[in-house]
């Protein structure tokens, strides 16, 4: 299998997507305030006459580009590009400051592509078991296994609790509309043929996270990166030696990366924090963390880019996203054919694993165009995002039609925009919504399924192992939030 | 946000106040009209029907939005700020579904090149060349589009 993946890549075509992919990521990135979610979602509409490979490869160079560009923005301007590189900055600045700009650079670059083949090689261990192991679920697991998520997500996903809950009831409810997944009844369709189809994700997608920020920027117009001067970057290097220094560092900060990547709706600026001060508490010099300490750099740049592989074992195992930008993967999956969830490997395992290799080779063209494209990038750091708004406003337009190809879908699009622009500016977080929308109809359905095969009785969710153990799951998830707020509200 | 500011909810709405108000309501008239929004054909079946979930989630939305809203009184919210910020999204919002309802009669060009000229003009950006990009860019996407994608574009 691994092979005949290989032999899929040997095409021209994956290497121009994994390239472009590479190079627009990394500029995306650098630029403040513009994120690989946003870049994402704008481009899955490009990859549509793509093959699904390619197509894939280039959302997900995007992705990797993206992370790494953050943190050209993080370390030289002291503004993180994507908030996962907000821990990136604390010593990664420091270092500019000093004239170290380009050793930090080199240190993120290679930090990153660390934790992107640690989790590639876990991502690439555990997706098909896991998938495998799903196949014998049925409704009544598929339904606790969803509950189990979308409670993860409420309860540790950072913020209020209370807020978490409330966007994934938002999502779960845009989920309902549309046609009932049992009887077929339309709901809340105001008899409108357009309504029936429900909400289509990648129309949803590009208002929240494209549209909402054009109109963010339009109430707030102050400039995101001032007239500060930009370090100098002076010619340096970065030896095997000093990496091998910091191969713990980079091991536990990837294992972090991985692993909270794997729950879902955490996303990837928790683990950078965390491996932050894990590094920090590590060391014997302390002290120098925050005042320009390598492994400052190193370990949160190793985590933020390890929670894309991570993110993506429950995503295509599972069909539950791990973030924000895993759900925007995994609707382009969907448009490609390639439905996530334990049927993925049985029916598309080629694919699949032709895309995991992708992903673990696209290190090499990162180091290489990262090298490359950090001194031009310093330039990319000074572009105000409002330049480039009306043209994302229009690919927005044009992304949103090109789904289904009817104007309903670029509506939706508008209305998701305006209400992402008033979560946003109310701290409402979106990810628990797009998780919400993603799962509420299928867990829906898999507990309407279970239900009707009980006869309408509930002990169908406590009878085998597998029900019990995510029961199991779920109590013990509630006791440990429980037992965290209880030693913050003493503390 | 902080709790030590002079408080939040009806007394000073605010972003949240507005969203979480805008939300409450939704969610009870969704609840109003799920009657008819929703019929239900009883053919014996045990467990629930289409309405059961919609109205679990949407009893549990009006519920937690209602606690969110009685917890804001206490918390300073995010301050609608001066009218003219408003305005400029207002502005925005209303040009993009100007251009999208212009579509159908003057095509994407238009409608999309339109949409993104307002957005240039409401940012602040008074130069030819960026005030002229969104035109260049929409004809881009028209023309890729169209012939090379094999989209339909209006």
């Amino acid at each position: 299998m691994l092979i005949d993946a290989f032999v899929e890549l040997l095409n021209l075509w994956v290497l121009v997507a994994a390239l472009a992919g590479i190079v627009s990521g990394i500029i995306i990135g650098a630029i403040p305030g513009l994120g690989p979610t946003m870049a994402i979602a704008l481009l899955i509409p490009v990859t549509f006459s793509m093959e699904p490979i390619p197509a894939i490869v280039l959302l997900l160079g995007v992705y990797q580009g993206a992370i790494f560009g953050g943190s050209i923005s993080a370390v030289l301007l002291n503004v993180p590009g994507t908030p996962s590189s907000a821990a990136t900055a604390i010593d990664g600045f420091a270092m500019a400051r000093r004239g170290e700009g380009g050793r930090a650079l080199r240190l993120a670059l290679y930090a990153s592509v660390f934790g992107n083949i640690f989790s590639c090689l876990v991502l690439m261990a555990l997706a098909e078991p896991l998938a495998r192991f799903a196949l014998d679920f049925g409704p009544a697991e598929m339904a606790m296994l969803m509950l189990f998520a979308l409670l993860v997500i409420v309860l540790f996903g950072g913020g209020s609790k209370l807020d978490a809950l409330i966007m994934v009831l938002v999502g779960a409810c845009a989920g309902v509309v549309g046609l009932d997944p049992i009887s077929g009844t339309p709901r809340y369709t105001f008899d409108s043929f357009a309504f029936e189809n429900g909400f289509q994700l990648i129309p949803v997608l590009i208002g929240l996270f494209a549209m909402s920020e054009v109109l963010l920027q339009a109430f707030d117009s102050e400039p995101l990166v001032g007239d500060a001067e930009v370090p100098p970057l002076k010619s340096s290097v970065v030896r095997f030696a000093e990496l091998w220094q910091m191969r713990v560092t980079l091991l536990l900060s990837s294992t972090i990366g991985t692993f909270v990547g794997i729950l879902p709706g955490i996303g990837s600026t928790v683990p950078a924090f965390m491996s932050y001060n894990l590094a920090r508490s590590r060391a014997t010099d302390a002290d120098q963390f925050g005042k320009g300490a390598p492994e400052g750099v190193a370990a949160p740049e190793a985590a933020n880019n390890a929670v894309t592989g991570g993110a993506l074992v429950p995503t295509l195992a599972l069909g539950i996203p791990g973030d924000a930008v895993t759900a925007v993967i995994l609707g382009a999956f969907m448009l490609h054919g390639l439905a996530p969830g334990p049927f993925l490997f049985r029916d598309h395992g080629l694919e699949v694993y032709a895309i995991f290799e992708a992903l673990l080779l696209s290190s090499i063209p990162t180091v290489i165009l990262g090298l490359l494209f950090f001194r031009i990038a310093i330039h990319v750091t000074r572009i105000q995002p409002r330049h480039l708004l009306p043209a994302i406003a229009i690919l927005a337009i044009f992304g949103a039609f090109s789904v289904n190809n009817i104007l309903f879908d670029v509506w939706v699009m508008l209305g998701a925009g305006v209400l992402g622009f008033l979560f946003r500016r109310s701290n409402f977080p979106l990810p628990p919504l797009l998780i919400g929308l993603i799962l509420g109809a299928p867990f829906e359905q898999s507990l309407r399924q279970a239900l009707l095969t009980s006869g309408g009785g509930y002990d169908i969710f406590v009878e085998s192992p597998i029900t019990i153990g995510l029961v199991a799951l779920i109590f013990l998830s509630l006791a440990i939030s429980l037992t965290l707020d209880l030693r913050k509200a003493r503390a | 946000m902080n709790r030590a500011g002079r408080g939040g909810g009806l007394a000073r709405p605010g972003f949240r106040t507005l969203t979480a108000g805008l939300l409450l309501t939704a969610a009870l008239w969704a609840v109003f009209a799920l009657n008819s929004q929703i019929q239900v054909f009883g053919f014996g079946d045990a467990g629930p029907d289409a309405r059961s979930f919609p109205r679990l989630v949407l009893w549990l939305l009006a519920g937690a939005v209602a606690l969110r809203l009685i917890l804001s009184l206490r918390i300073e919210d995010a301050p609608l700020g001066d009218m003219s910020r408003l305005g400029r999204v207002l502005a925005v919002t209303a040009s993009t579904a100007l251009a999208l309802w212009a579509m159908r009669q003057f095509g994407f060009f238009a409608g999309a090149a339109g949409a993104g000229f307002v957005v240039a003009i409401v940012l602040g950006e008074r130069r030819p060349l960026l005030l002229g990009l969104p035109l260049i860019v929409a004809a881009i996407v028209a023309y890729g589009g169209r012939h090379g994608l094999s989209i339909p574009l209006p």
